[in-house]
């Protein structure tokens, strides 16, 4: 049993590493957080570094903690700008992938998922945007929250009720469909003014009688729900990475912050203990998220390990930032902990809140109990 | 103060606080203090509460003081620190050092003070004075185009607290308590004698100071906590998802409950403590409260939580300022271990 990455993806995260400390400066940091600008410029030479693909899903994971490391606001817009191509790669036909998917992975086209609505965060099947059908295909009303690349997206992969769902089955009758942003009805609104990662663009959309084509359905009607829990499974684990590298990153800000306190400073133990502990926690993160990942790269999810990995390293990520502003008090305000303290507390929230991580943990573990008796 | 005129007197404050601060309080987080918001505070006599009315003051006392700052923390953390500085880091000085004739402007918001002093007690930012030059810089000032800066000054023999003006100023945008200019003060001036507050041996006396103040720092981060829980206990009950209210899960309504307890007996702890040296500890537990509670209430907002115009995502930054700009962990802890176990405690 070997813990050691392939030579390949070490050079990937080599290669990350020093393209996020190049081309993440300060000033650019500073600039798109101030602005809330989304990074269009940081996008495209990301891409024609060649780290965006899906050729060897590993790459990207490291891809994502070295740049989250560096800083998670620039990272994250760059890459999620093909995001819910898996789902495409999956579930799509193949006119699917030529005009939607694969332009994305060209940097020529940006995606987006529309999943959480107003009422429904965590509460998937809760969601109320309604897709009616018609002779050609479907009619869209809906409202959606949150969305990540909302208003920079060409297209969206949207979840909508198809059909009311038989009793106690909610999760039932819901479909997923492809929506151009540039379509009639449809109407993005950039939210601004958050905690965090302000580099992400970040929407709420409406949707009015928009009009899709039966052809934008994206995999089997009703099933929709499924294909989205399968898409979690992938996604989470790079948000795992991305916890781990805004982790790694606050803990590369501390250590920096030691190295130019005197001696006595970092002999003293509380210091010691501290920083004992908050790399601890990182190993143990970026353990748990290599092994949720090498699951789902090898077609083979398992969604407690999944679950496990996104909900840590989300703790750890707030924890560390936590406990490096106690050590470094006042001066962490002139380091990127600052910065990092109010991204990493995104992590706890989407793509599955803390909370609903607990749930699939102890919900499948009880299951597989069940199941074994 | 009888405990009867205590409660008339926080009965005006939440009040005050209910029908002035709250409505604005997002829009000062962007805007600023308005000047008529400052004099509103001065007319309730809270910007000298604690200094004898002799002198300028109302004549508060501390416990009655602290438990005004947890009343308006709960609406406007920004307001509470800035009556925290003019009250206790600006007017409180001036009287015990013999300057109780600026007090009048300070407490009347005619002109406003701050205190410039290295929170993490670190030599390496000092403002320096060498004869009676005062030159040097600092970069975490609250308040730093305030009129009067009380500045904590070395040179290499002893320590002094003078009365400066910054040369320069450069703003910065602050993690937290947004309503408070916040930035480095630069300074390159002569000090006459008559602002030089205190000769030597300034340092201590400043630590001791903030010691002794612990309480009120504690009492604006008890304001947070609650502010952020009772926040998270409305919402959870006008938010459903899977078909519930999130107050009816067991996992929310126990942290929420645990939370609300906690806060109670900190309260209790407040409204008992008579202030002075001894209540770092308490100043540490309720920044950790604090920190705590905002950070449970923006997950239970969820994505709400993360927008500013929501008001929780700024308890978040305001929790972890506030403990930024009035605690240094080592420092604090040291304090504490020498008080409770022994002079030698937490040496190693």
């Amino acid at each position: 049993m070997s813990f050691e990455l392939p030579e390949e993806v070490e050079q990937t995260r080599k290669k990350a590493r020093e393209f996020a400390l190049r081309e993440f400066t300060d000033d650019l940091i500073r600039h798109y957080d101030e602005t809330e600008e989304y990074p269009n410029e940081i996008r495209k030479k990301v891409f024609e570094a060649g780290f965006i693909t899906l050729e060897n899903p590993w790459n990207m994971l490291v891809t994502m903690e070295e740049f989250c490391r560096v800083d998670p606001g620039l990272g994250l817009s760059s890459l999620a700008s093909v995001f819910g191509a898996e789902m495409v790669l999956l579930y799509g036909t193949d006119e699917q992938k030529e005009k939607y998917m694969y332009p994305t992975l060209r940097g020529e086209k940006i995606s987006a998922v529309a999943v959480t609505e107003p009422g429904a965060g965590s509460d998937v099947a809760g969601i109320s945007s309604r897709l009616d059908k018609t002779e050609r295909g479907w009619i869209l009303n809906g409202h959606k929250m949150f969305i990540t690349n909302g208003t920079v997206a060409d297209h969206y992969y949207l979840l909508a009720r198809s059909s009311l769902p038989p009793k106690d089955k909610r999760h039932h009758g819901l479909t997923l469909v492809i929506v151009e942003r540039r379509w009639k009805g449809v109407n993005p609104v950039k939210l601004k003014g958050k905690l965090g990662m302000r580099a992400t663009d970040t929407a709420e959309i409406t949707f009015e009688n928009v009009e899709i084509p039966v052809e934008n359905t994206l995999g089997e009607e009703g099933k929709g729900f499924y294909i989205v829990m399968t898409f979690f499974n992938i996604s989470r684990v790079y948000v795992a990475a991305q916890s781990v590298g805004t982790a790694q990153g606050i803990l590369d800000a501390l250590m920096d912050y030691l190295s130019r306190k005197p001696q006595s400073f970092r002999e003293m133990e509380s210091v010691q203990f501290a920083l004992a502990e908050m790399s601890t926690m990182v190993e143990a993160a970026r353990n748990l998220t290599y092994k949720a990942a090498s699951k789902v790269f090898a077609f083979n999810p398992d969604p407690v390990l999944t679950s496990m990995a996104k909900y840590y390293a989300a703790d750890v990520a707030n924890f560390v930032a936590n406990e490096a502003f106690k050590i470094i008090g006042v001066e962490g305000l002139n380091t990127r902990v600052e910065k990092l303290y109010r991204d990493a507390k995104i992590t706890e929230i989407w793509e599955g809140t803390n909370e609903i991580e607990k749930l699939v943990i102890s919900r499948m573990l009880l299951r597989r109990l069940s199941e074994a008796k | 103060m009888s405990s009867e005129e205590q409660k008339l007197l926080i009965n005006v404050i939440e009040q005050f606080a209910k029908s002035e601060l709250e409505s604005v309080s997002l829009k000062i987080e962007k805007e600023g203090l308005p000047r008529p918001l400052v004099r509103r505070l001065a007319e309730l006599g809270l910007l000298a509460a604690t200094v004898p009315p002799s002198e300028g003051g109302s004549g508060i006392d501390v416990r009655s003081f602290s438990l005004i700052l947890y009343t308006i923390a709960k609406y406007s953390p920004s307001v509470a620190y800035y009556i925290y500085v003019q009250n206790t880091l600006v007017n409180e000085v001036l009287h015990q050092t013999g300057r109780s004739d600026l007090i009048p402007t300070v407490a009347s918001g005619e002109i406003t003070g701050t205190m410039v002093h290295d929170i993490n007690m670190n030599s390496q930012h000092n403002v320096k004075v060498e004869g009676t030059k005062l030159q040097g810089e600092n970069e975490y000032v609250v308040l730093p185009s305030a009129t009067y800066h009380i500045v904590l000054a070395r040179s290499s023999e002893r320590s002094l607290l003078v009365l400066a003006k910054p040369s320069r100023v450069e703003r910065k945008k602050p993690l937290g308590l947004r309503a408070l200019e916040f930035g480095v003060s630069f300074y390159d001036s002569e000090v006459a004698r008559e602002n030089v507050l205190i000769q030597e041996k300034a340092e201590e006396a400043l630590a001791r100071h903030l010691d002794s103040s612990s309480i009120q720092v504690g009492a604006i981060a008890l304001g947070i906590a609650e502010s952020a829980i009772d926040k998270a206990i409305e919402y959870s009950k006008q938010r459903r998802a899977f078909e519930s209210y999130l107050y009816e899960f067991q996992p929310i309504a126990a942290v929420l409950s645990d939370m609300k307890s906690r806060i109670g007996h900190m309260k209790d702890a407040l409204t008992a403590s008579e202030g002075g040296e001894g209540t770092v500890m308490f100043k540490l537990h309720a920044l950790e409260i604090a920190r705590l509670a905002s950070r449970i209430a923006l997950q239970v907002h969820g994505g709400y939580g993360y927008l500013e115009d929501v008001g929780i995502e700024r308890l978040y930054r305001d929790s972890m300022f506030l403990t930024l700009l009035t605690s240094n962990y080592l420092r604090d802890m040291k304090a504490a271990s020498t008080n409770l176990i022994s002079k030698d405690a937490f040496r190693i």
